[in-house]
């Protein structure tokens, strides 16, 4: 207020730029001084004598020279990355340095869901499951990101997100669950396979509207932020999903009231038979978190330790500053979009053999495991055998588990059941009971 | 124009219905007036802008839950988020403009007393703002929405229907956002055109798994609001805009609950129900005794109140006498 007291000495108690100048110091007193971040200059001081611009809206100089901006897309934003393709650390420095046992956990982790979802993508075809979607080539975005995380981080997800489950142990058991849709789903066999919830592990349950979980996310954060938590909030969505305006809230929301959130997007190439190119033509992904003042990175997704080193950095920042972060990991869908795509429709065979052959999240770290003497031929034999029989017991009994109570079609609508809905559940017992034989209710719990 | 004699019509209308004393302050060719604005100081045919054609009926005052004090129905909304965010800790509220006040002046003071990080502002982006919502609901914070008018909640159709009302449902109950309650402005207010008067309830009506309540009055509003936000279910919450300040009425301070779910039956009548809600409510009960005085017609006026789930029981039940009479 002693500058809005100096700029009144300065053009007088007149009406003109004094009173202009008190207005915009209130402005400032209002908001920009009681703003929790010093690192936000919401406004420079009102200047009289200089010619310099006084807009609100940005925090600029003026410039005579009409110019565009050129979006950079040739030389765009670049990839940090730790391994090359063959495994070796390329600069030491940036090596996590992880105990053997913590990067063996990862390697396993990667390869169960890998064995998972080729015999989940397989029964399907043989119609044990409606329908399922596999994860192949993105495992190493989910493990790394995992396991940068503390197990109590509230995790969002879009659908294709299955390892982070699998690094927090999730059972095969409970997977097959959900698939199958059976008594043991925890969430009561009411979603199509692959929409998995775990509230122990902190996994918020999926939905198949896209994006929509990002604005949630934000709101989590938030309340996170509150409660002083010290919870990251995580956020996977791919680089199609970004496209809708979930997103584009979901970033503006977090930058302006200042979430703990890490916005991760998985650059896979494709949403469904749609190519980057027919989604977006600017820098990707990370190119748009600067626009909304959120600091950004672009990573390689296949390797599975940058995306451990960055999302472990962006978790600390993130709750330490209450600011989000926003990492795009590049990767590549190896597998069709799920069990309904058959994406030779749309991209060459020689493309796919490329990525599964030459870079693979899996093998890389394989090549690392070996280079460091962490593992062999030997072990690699074993555990796909052992894996395998894991998934496939868990498999079997998923199969023979009845389905669950058709009265779990009306509850969890509301909290409590509203007599509509009771009215709609003694009906359908009365029917059952008149006319069961025309259903396969053995199949179903009673 | 047959003004007077129209006037004059309507006035005796009015007087047959009971209508309140300050009407017959009203003379000679004076159009009828809405409660918004004050009667005329000159009685000739000045064109007036007539904002709308009801009478307010505000209801006797509440007794049974302590000292009341009088407010308009934007104060009693100010005063439900009070009580709110003084009982419950997790309690924000936030959306457009909301940090100043609203511009319905619905959440004046509240930023002051309870902290800008309570009670803030959001950008301008209604699917945003109710994803948010969602979000903080499903960490079992209460989350307190507010859209500026109804008519712009439709970018955030998705995030109800498809995210909230499905939340509990979907995921087993293992997750749910019933701590969400989304408030709106609702209804005409006479100069709201199609942008600024909308009544979107019915494309919620049938949308399981959020509730929708309407209230008409400061006194039901306050108590319906406090409800809603204690329902363990998403609740939008509509506020007919053109009663803030319209509707005057004596409303206890301290919090209370009205039922959702529960219609209420405003006037008894034997031959036929009239059913509304929100400022419909006030031209019902005009209609119901024009009804009377001018057909012989004893009706039933019952407020909804809930528009889902509604209550099919109070409504219905009362059809059985009628079936048999006449």
């Amino acid at each position: 207020m002693a500058l809005a007291a100096a700029a009144a000495r300065v053009w007088g108690p007149s009406r003109g730029l004094g009173q202009v100048g008190l207005l915009v110091l209130r402005r400032l007193g209002a908001r920009g001084l009681a703003r929790s971040h010093p690192r936000r200059q919401q406004q420079q001081h009102f200047s009289s004598l200089d010619d310099k611009p006084q807009f609100p809206g940005a925090s600029a100089e003026f410039i005579d020279k009409l110019e565009f901006i050129q979006p950079n897309v040739i030389s765009g934003i670049p990839i940090y990355r730790v391994m090359d393709r063959q495994g070796q650390i390329v600069n030491p420095s940036e090596d996590p340095h992880l105990p053997q046992e913590k990067v063996l956990k990862f390697y396993k982790s990667m390869t169960l869901l890998n064995t998972m979802d080729r015999i989940l993508y397989e029964s399907q075809r043989q119609g044990r499951i409606s329908f399922y979607m596999t994860n192949y080539g993105e495992e190493g975005t989910h493990v790394g990101s995992a396991a940068a995380l503390d197990n109590t981080d509230l995790v969002f997800g879009q659908y294709r997100e299955a390892g982070v489950l699998m690094y927090r142990d999730y059972p095969l058991e409970l997977f097959m669950a959900q698939c199958y849709g059976n008594v043991s789903d925890l969430g009561k066999g009411r979603q199509m396979p692959v929409h998995y919830g775990c509230q122990e592990r902190h996994f918020v349950t999926i939905s198949s509207p896209l994006a929509t979980q990002i604005p949630q996310a934000v709101g989590a954060a938030y309340a996170a932020k509150r409660a002083n938590a010290n919870r990251v909030v995580i956020c996977y969505f791919g680089e199609g999903a970004a496209s809708e305006g979930d997103a584009h809230a979901g970033f503006n929301f977090a930058a302006t009231l200042e979430c703990p959130i890490i916005f991760f997007c998985r650059n896979n190439g494709y949403a469904i038979s749609t190519p980057t190119y027919e989604q977006y033509r600017g820098d990707g992904i990370a190119a748009r978190g600067p626009g909304y003042g959120i600091l950004s990175i672009r990573v390689d997704g296949n390797d599975v330790f940058a995306v451990y080193n960055a999302t472990k950095e962006a978790r600390r920042r993130a709750v330490a500053e209450n600011q989000p972060f926003l990492i795009e990991a590049m990767t590549y869908r190896i597998g069709h979009h799920s069990t309904s795509d058959d994406s030779s429709a749309y991209r060459s065979v020689d493309e796919v053999n490329y990525w599964d052959k030459q870079d693979h999240p899996i093998s890389r770290l394989r090549h690392y495991l070996q280079g460091r003497g962490w593992w062999d031929d030997e072990q690699e034999k074993a555990w796909r055998k052992q894996s395998r029989r894991k998934v496939m017991e868990a498999f079997e009994q998923a199969e023979r588990k009845l389905k669950p109570n058709p009265n779990l079609l009306f509850s969890d609508v509301y909290q409590e059941m509203p007599p509509q809905l009771r009215k709609q559940q003694e009906s359908l017992a009365r029917h059952l009971q008149t006319y069961g034989e025309h259903y396969p209710l053995d199949h179903f719990e009673k | 124009m047959a003004a007077v004699p129209v006037a004059a019509c309507r006035l005796l209308r009015l007087r047959a219905a009971g209508a309140e004393g300050h009407w017959r302050r009203l003379r000679g060719a004076g159009l009828p007036r809405a409660f918004l604005q004050p009667p005329s100081a000159d009685a000739d045919a000045t064109q007036r802008r007539e904002v709308a054609h009801f009478t307010f009926q505000p209801d006797p005052e509440p007794l049974e839950y302590g000292q009341t004090q009088k407010m308009n129905l934007f104060q009693a909304v100010t005063s439900a988020l009070d009580n709110s965010l003084a009982k419950d800790p997790t309690a924000v509220i936030f959306g457009e403009d909301v940090a100043f006040g609203g511009v319905f002046r619905c959440t004046v003071g509240l930023r002051d007393k309870y902290g800008k990080d309570r009670v803030f502002n959001t950008p301008l982006c209604e699917q945003g703002i109710v994803g948010f919502g969602i979000g903080i609901a499903v960490t079992g914070a209460t989350a307190i929405a507010e859209i500026q008018f109804a008519d712009y909640i439709f970018p955030a159709f998705d995030q109800i229907v498809n995210e909230a009302a499905k939340y509990r449902y979907r995921s087993g109950d293992l997750f749910n956002c019933g701590s969400l309650t989304i408030r709106s402005p609702w209804g005409c207010v006479g100069h709201g055109a199609l942008y600024h008067s909308q009544s979107p309830e019915a494309f919620f009506a049938h949308c399981p798994g959020i509730k929708v309540v309407v209230p008409r009055s400061p006194f039901q509003a306050k108590g319906l609001l406090l409800s809603c936000i204690e329902d363990k279910n998403p609740c939008i919450f509509f506020e007919p805009k053109i009663l803030y300040r319209a509707a005057v009425e004596q409303v206890p301070i301290e919090p209370y609950n009205i039922p959702l779910s529960q219609a209420e039956v405003i006037q008894e009548g034997s031959d036929v129900t009239l059913v509304a809600w929100g400022t419909q409510v006030h031209v019902i009960r005009e209609v119901a005794s024009m009804a009377q005085e001018k057909l012989g017609v004893s009706c039933e006026v019952i407020d909804l109140r809930t528009i889902l789930p509604w209550d099919v029981d109070t409504v219905c039940k009362y059809h059985q006498p009628r079936m048999g009479s006449r």
